[in-house]
């Protein structure tokens, strides 16, 4: 069982509140465009970044829930981020994985979860006692309704089917930033 | 999740120990709000870490990573929090920062100082640190991120706050680059 994408991204939105989000690459921005608000963040090209744009928002902001909309194949790629995530001491990041089992925007090619990669165990075994891994939207809403008001950081797994996302942020990566700084900062 | 915030981030390094280069770097962070510092470890970045770390108003807040590409995401995350940081590496780690120097910090315009120490210029014995240490100034130049390369304590301060003033003004990375010639080489043969 697996929720969509979409419809998931959108419960993250409605329970984030006036909270910033995280895009990171392909389709986990994409998808954010479809709920579009300042304290959005879109970022391009710059595949695994967003756990480590979350956390260091996270430790400028401490008064915020930073939220990062990950994929699999993101987090595969910078692991790490998630033991820095633990090491670095943030309590306020709600860190989102969603898991659809392979790299969507290439062509569907699998990784992770298929061959037995279990990114909830990561997490654990990275230091994070918040975790949960979610295949139903209602769930789903549930677990991101605690973590938005929990004094701990999160990782939440959710289970997503394939599918690619018609939606596209500007193209301006100056502009993207200046609304988000803005937004945030006054 | 909470108790390691008293754990001593700079290892076995003394402050004491620190050298003069050290202390002025510092001192240009601190002059223009640069509180943090984001660093994978090398032995010549220890001693300015440990100097860092004991600074009496707790003003420096010291972030390791474990992978040096984080710490691109990190600064700009840092940035548009609001707060000012500067990354602290080894040449072999710069390597690991490319794709993120280019597609998020030069492309999304996110300024921070790198300094990164340089191994394979000279007194290197270690034939795996020529090759990535020589090209750190071509690779930056292929950004077209600027940088400077610091010799001696001659005109640090003076050269610090430059390049500091002109990386705000651009926001864009702007490269520090430690020689060996400053900061020493390792004894071994």
């Amino acid at each position: 069982m697996t929720m969509d994408r979409l419809e998931a991204t959108q419960v993250v939105v409605e329970l984030a509140g006036d909270h910033p989000i995280i895009g990171g690459v392909g389709n986990s921005t994409f998808d954010l465009v479809a709920f579009d608000r300042p304290r959005n963040f879109y970022m391009w090209n710059s595949m695994g970044m967003a756990s480590s744009i979350g956390l260091g928002l996270a430790l400028a902001r401490p008064d915020l829930r930073v939220i990062v909309l990950d994929g699999d194949g993101s987090i595969l790629m910078n692991l790490s981020s998630l033991a820095t995530e633990v090491t670095a001491g943030a309590l306020n990041l709600v860190h989102v994985i969603w898991d659809n089992g392979g790299w969507e925007i290439t062509g569907g090619q699998p990784a992770g979860s298929p061959f037995g990669v279990d990114l909830e165990a990561v997490a654990r075994g990275c230091g994070f006692r918040r975790t949960a891994t979610v295949h139903h939207v209602g769930a789903f809403r549930q677990v991101i309704d605690d973590a938005m008001n929990d004094s701990e950081s999160w990782v939440i797994v959710g289970k997503v089917a394939a599918g690619d996302s018609p939606h596209r942020p500007s193209k301006n990566c100056v502009a993207l930033r200046d609304r988000f700084l803005s937004a945030l900062n006054g | 999740m909470a108790t390691h915030f008293s754990i001593k981030r700079s290892g076995r390094h003394q402050a004491v120990d620190a050298p003069a280069w050290a202390a002025t770097i510092l001192a240009a962070f601190r002059n223009e709000d640069i509180r943090n510092l984001v660093f994978l470890p090398d032995t010549v970045m220890g001693r300015l870490l440990a100097l860092a770390e004991a600074q009496e108003d707790d003003f420096f807040r010291l972030i390791g990573v474990h992978r040096e590409e984080e710490a691109v995401g990190i600064l700009s995350g840092l940035f548009m929090g609001g707060q000012r940081g500067a990354m602290l590496v080894q040449s072999s780690g710069l390597g690991n920062t490319l794709n993120a120097l280019g597609s998020l910090a030069m492309a999304y315009r996110i300024p921070f100082p790198m300094l990164v120490s340089l191994r394979g210029e000279l007194g290197e014995f270690n034939p795996a640190q020529l090759h990535m240490g020589r090209a750190v100034p071509g690779c930056l130049d292929a950004l077209t991120i600027q940088h400077v390369t610091l010799r001696s304590e001659d005109h640090l301060g003076t050269i610090l706050e430059g390049a500091l003033k002109t990386c705000y003004t651009q926001e864009e990375p702007f490269g520090v680059l430690l020689s060996a010639q400053l900061t020493g080489w390792k004894p071994e043969k």
